[in-house]
C-alpha cells in the first residue's frame, strides 16, 4: 500500500452557527490525483484552507505524514511540504518569471541576489517538471496559463510533496486546461501528490485516480475512478438527476438587435472585422469561439463600454451606436457581463445596493432623488429568493459571497430589467451545475417572453444546448452562421480554431 | 545680464543647493511607496527634523550632535506615520496631514517659547554644516571650482545615497522583498513573509534621509531656522517621486528638475515679478506630471490593446 501523505479525521469547521463543515474526513496517498468535488458552497474549498492553515478547524485533527500537526498559517503547512495553487494568482507583474517563483527563499551571495544561479536554477526545475517557461519573462507580458505555470512551479521549488490545486481551469482556455491536466499526471507520475478541487466533472474524469464527492459540508461518497461515471458523480453531487431540457420551438419575430459592419481598431490592429449579426425576438443566439478571438471586445461594443471604430448597432431598429451605456440600458438593453467583479457589481457595495443598480431612479426605489429604503430592501429579498443567492442578509458585502452566488445575483438583476435584449457573457463561468442550470432556465424563460438573448460563452457544451443560431467567431470575424442542430460540436471545434469544415 | 561660463557656474551650484534635499526626501517617498504607505508626512517631517537639528546646534553646538537628532527625529515620524497607516489601519491622507498640521504647530510654539520669536531664529554664532572646500580647484579650475562652492559634505553624501538605495533596491535581497511588496503586498504575504513588519522597518529606516535633507535646510547654505522652512518640499518631493517611476537614479533627475526650475526662479529675479516666479517650481510640478499622466495612460492602453 502506498504511503500516505495527510489525513484529516473529523475535521469540523463552524462560521457562527453554519457549519460549513461536518465531520469530514478526508485522506491523501503518496503519488495519486485526489479529486474533492462538489457544488459551491459544499464545503470543498473550506476543508483544503483547513489543510492549507488558512482557517482554524472547530474541532478534528489532522496528520501529516503519520505526524500531528496543527498549522497557524500558510506557512505551516509549506514547511511540511504542503503547496496550493490558488484560484486567484497570488504574483509580482513587474517582476521576471525567475524572481516570482524564488521569492521568499532567494539565491543569495552575501546579502545580494544571485541572478545568473536564479535564471539557471528555475530553467532546471522548469525542465524537470516540462512545465515550458521564460526564466527571464516578465509575468505582466504572461497569458493567464503561463502564470499558472508560474504558481505551480512557484510552490514546486518550494519542494512541496503535495499540492492543492483549488478550481484551477476557471480561470483557463480549453486548451490551456488540456496542459494543466497534463501537468497533473506529469507531476503525479514524479512521485508529487495532489488534491484537485473542482465541480467539472469531465476533469476529474480525465486526472483522478480516486474521488470524494461533498455535498453540504459533508463527504458523501468516496469513489475510485475505475468505479465510477460522470453521471454517478454529478447524481452524488446535486442529490437528484439532472433534468434534461426540452426546449419548445418558438418562430423567431422582428430583430431586437442587429449588428451591421462592426468593427474596432485598436493601434492598428484589426480586432473585429465587419462583424454582421442579428438577434430576433424570441431567439437566443450564441458566440462560439476561443476565448480571445474578440467576444470581450464584441460583447464591449454592443454594450456601449468600448466606442467600436465602424459599423452600427441598432436596438429594436434604433441606431445606439454613438449611444452611451446609460443610453442602450434605457432603450432596452441589459447585460451580463464576462467579468462580474470588474464591470458587473460593486464588490465593496452590499448586497441589496447591487441590487438596486441601474434602477435607483426608478419609482418606487426613490422619489425626488431620495432613496426609499424599505422597497429597495424588499426588492432585494425578492431577487435574492427568486434567484436563490445565497447569504446571511442583503447588507452582507458582496466580495463575501462566493463567485456562484455573486453571478446568480447580478444574473437576477439583469433578468429583472425585462428587458427585450440581454446580452449574456459567460453566465455560468466558476458556477457549479445547480445554479448552472438555474441561470440556463431563466434564459429560455426570456426567450420564451420573446426577448432576445445573446449568448457569449467559451462553454461550447451551454452553447450548443441554449442556442437556437450559433456564429462562430474566429480572429474577429464571424467564421460561419448555423441553426440549431445544423453543426456538431466537433465540426464547431474545428471552426473555432479556424479550419474548414469540408460540405 | 550676459550668459557667461561664470554665471551658468553659479546657476549649477544654486541648482545643486535645490537639488538635494528635494533628492533625499524624494529617496525616502520612494521607500515609502514601495512599501505601500502613502506618505504625505513628508513635510512635516521634514520640518520637524529642520527644527530640531536647528536647535540642537544652536544650544549645544556639536554638529554630529545635530545632525544625529535631525535624522532620528525623520525615522520617528516616518516610524509614527508607518505605524499608523500599516498596522493601526488610518487613513493615509489623515494621518499625513496630521503629522504636517502638528508639526507645524509644534516648531512655531517651541520657536515662541525657546526663541522668543515668531518668523526667524538666525544666530551668527551658530555654525552650519561644514562646507567641502575644493581650494585646489580655484587656480587651475575656477569655474568647476564655482560650481562645486560651498556645498556640504551632506550635499555629496545625498547622490551616494541614491546609488546606495539603488544597489539596496535592484541587488540586494532585502531590496528584492521590499520592491515585491510594493507590487502585490498580498502575494508576499501568501508565501509566509511578514509583509507589516517590512512596511513599517524601511520607511523607517529611510526617514533618516528626511533628517538629513531636514539638516540641509537649517544648517546648510544658511544657517537659521525660519517658520516653514520645509516651503512644500515634502510635496514636491512626492511628486518627484511620481516623475522617477520609482527608480532611485531617476530620482536625481527629477529633484534635478525640481531643483532647477527653484533655482531658475531665483535667477529670473530681475526680469519678471516675483509673485509669477515664485510658482515656477510648483507651475512646473503640476506641468511635469501632467506630461507623466499623459505619456504613461499612452504606454498603458498600447500595452492592454497587445
Amino acid at each position: 500500500m502506498a504511503e500516505t501523505m495527510f489525513e484529516m479525521r473529523h475535521i469540523k469547521k463552524m462560521y457562527g452557527t453554519l457549519a460549513a463543515n461536518d465531520d469530514v474526513s478526508i485522506r491523501l496517498d503518496k503519488g495519486e490525483i485526489l479529486c474533492i468535488v462538489g457544488e459551491n458552497g459544499a464545503g470543498k474549498s473550506t476543508i483544503m484552507k483547513v489543510l492549507y492553515g488558512l482557517e482554524q478547524p472547530t474541532a478534528g485533527e489532522i496528520l501529516v505524514r503519520g505526524e500531528r500537526v496543527r498549522f497557524r498559517t500558510p506557512s505551516d503547512a509549506m514547511a511540511k511540504g504542503i503547496g496550493m495553487v490558488q484560484q486567484h494568482f497570488m504574483l509580482f507583474e513587474d517582476l521576471t518569471v525567475a524572481e516570482n517563483i524564488v521569492f521568499k527563499n532567494e539565491v543569495r551571495k552575501g546579502p545580494f541576489l544571485d541572478r545568473k544561479t536564479t535564471f539557471e536554477t528555475v530553467r532546471q526545475l522548469s525542465e524537470k517538471y516540462a512545465l515550458k517557461i521564460d526564466p527571464k519573462a516578465k509575468i505582466s507580458d504572461c497569458q493567464v496559463g503561463l502564470r499558472q505555470r508560474v504558481e505551480i512551479l512557484k510552490i514546486l521549488y518550494q519542494n512541496a510533496e503535495i499540492i492543492i490545486f483549488d478550481e484551477p481551469s476557471a480561470v483557463l482556455t480549453p486548451l490551456e486546461v488540456e496542459g494543466l491536466l497534463e501537468t497533473m499526471r506529469n507531476l503525479a507520475a514524479a512521485g508529487k501528490s495532489i488534491v484537485l478541487i473542482t465541480h467539472k466533472l469531465q476533469e476529474v474524469m480525465a486526472v483522478a485516480d480516486r474521488i470524494y464527492v461533498m455535498r453540504l459540508g459533508k463527504v458523501v461518497a468516496e469513489r475510485r475512478k475505475s468505479e465510477t461515471s460522470a453521471d454517478e458523480l454529478a447524481y452524488l453531487m446535486v442529490g437528484h438527476h439532472p433534468a434534461t431540457r426540452d426546449i419548445p420551438a418558438i418562430a423567431p419575430g422582428r430583430p431586437l438587435l442587429e449588428v451591421k459592419d462592426l468593427c474596432l481598431e485598436n493601434d492598428g490592429r484589426d480586432i473585429l472585422k465587419s462583424v454582421n449579426l442579428h438577434v430576433d425576438a424570441g431567439e437566443v443566439v450564441g458566440i462560439a469561439g476561443v476565448s480571445g478571438n474578440g467576444q470581450s471586445e464584441l460583447e464591449a461594443c454592443i454594450t456601449g463600454l468600448t466606442a467600436s471604430t465602424g459599423g452600427t448597432v441598432l436596438l429594436d431598429g434604433k441606431d445606439v451606436t454613438k449611444a452611451t451605456v446609460h443610453e442602450r440600458r434605457e432603450n432596452g438593453m441589459a447585460h451580463i457581463s464576462e467579468d462580474r467583479f470588474l464591470w458587473g457589481g460593486a464588490t465593496e457595495g452590499m448586497l441589496y445596493e447591487n441590487a438596486l443598480m441601474a434602477k435607483e431612479d426608478k419609482a418606487p426605489f426613490s422619489k425626488h432623488g431620495f432613496l426609499n429604503k424599505r422597497s429597495i430592501s424588499d426588492y432585494a429579498d425578492d431577487l435574492m429568493k427568486r434567484f436563490k443567492v445565497k447569504a446571511s442578509s442583503n447588507t452582507q458585502k458582496l466580495h463575501e459571497l462566493s463567485g456562484g452566488n455573486a453571478q446568480k445575483l447580478i444574473t437576477g438583476r439583469e433578468i429583472m430589467m425585462n428587458s427585450p435584449v440581454l446580452i449574456c457573457c459567460e453566465p455560468t463561468r466558476g458556477i457549479d451545475i445547480g445554479a448552472q442550470e438555474f441561470i440556463h432556465d431563466e434564459i429560455l424563460k426570456k426567450r420564451e417572453n420573446g426577448d432576445a438573448v445573446l449568448l457569449i460563452s467559451s462553454e461550447l457544451t451551454e452553447i450548443m444546448t441554449l442556442s437556437d443560431r450559433i456564429y462562430v467567431l474566429f480572429e474577429g470575424k464571424i467564421a460561419g452562421e448555423f441553426k440549431r442542430g445544423a453543426i456538431d460540436e466537433k465540426s464547431l471545434g474545428i471552426l473555432m480554431l479556424g479550419g474548414k469544415i469540408n460540405e | 545680464m550676459t550668459l557667461s561660463a561664470d554665471y551658468l557656474a553659479q546657476v549649477f551650484n544654486t541648482t545643486i543647493r535645490y537639488l538635494t534635499p528635494i533628492l533625499l526626501i524624494t529617496l525616502c517617498a520612494n521607500i515609502c511607496s514601495k512599501s505601500r504607505v502613502f506618505n504625505i508626512g513628508l513635510e512635516g517631517t521634514l520640518l520637524s527634523s529642520a527644527f530640531f537639528a536647528y536647535l540642537v546646534q544652536n544650544k549645544v553646538g556639536n554638529i554630529w550632535l545635530a545632525v544625529s537628532v535631525g535624522m532620528l527625529t525623520g525615522m520617528l515620524f516616518t516610524f509614527i506615520i508607518a505605524l499608523f497607516i500599516v498596522k493601526l489601519n488610518g487613513q493615509p491622507m489623515i494621518v499625513g496631514m496630521a503629522v504636517n498640521t502638528f508639526s507645524q504647530g509644534l516648531t512655531t510654539f517651541l520657536l515662541q517659547t525657546i526663541f522668543h520669536t515668531k518668523g526667524v531664529v538666525n544666530d551668527v554664532k551658530v555654525t552650519g554644516l561644514p562646507k567641502v572646500n575644493l581650494t585646489f580647484l580655484e587656480e587651475k579650475f575656477p569655474i568647476v571650482y564655482k560650481m562645486f562652492s560651498k556645498l556640504t559634505a551632506v550635499d555629496y553624501l545625498a547622490f551616494v545615497l541614491a546609488i546606495v538605495m539603488f544597489i539596496i533596491l535592484y541587488r540586494t535581497v532585502i531590496g528584492f522583498r521590499i520592491r515585491c511588496i510594493g507590487i502585490n503586498p498580498e502575494a508576499a504575504k501568501s508565501l509566509g513573509l511578514r509583509v507589516d513588519r517590512y512596511r513599517v522597518i524601511a520607511p523607517t529606516l529611510s526617514g533618516c534621509m528626511i533628517g538629513l535633507a531636514g539638516c540641509l535646510l537649517s544648517l546648510g547654505s544658511v544657517t537659521m531656522f525660519m517658520q516653514d522652512i520645509s516651503a512644500a518640499r515634502g510635496y514636491v518631493a512626492l511628486a518627484a517621486n511620481n516623475l522617477c517611476l520609482g527608480h532611485p537614479l531617476g530620482a536625481i533627475a527629477s529633484s534635478a528638475l525640481f531643483g532647477f526650475t527653484k533655482a531658475l526662479s531665483q535667477i529670473l529675479q530681475n526680469v519678471a515679478p516675483m509673485q509669477l516666479l515664485e510658482c515656477i517650481p510648483y507651475a512646473s510640478t503640476i506641468a511635469a506630471m501632467a506630461i507623466y499622466y499623459a505619456v504613461t495612460t499612452r504606454k498603458h492602453k498600447k500595452r492592454k490593446a497587445l
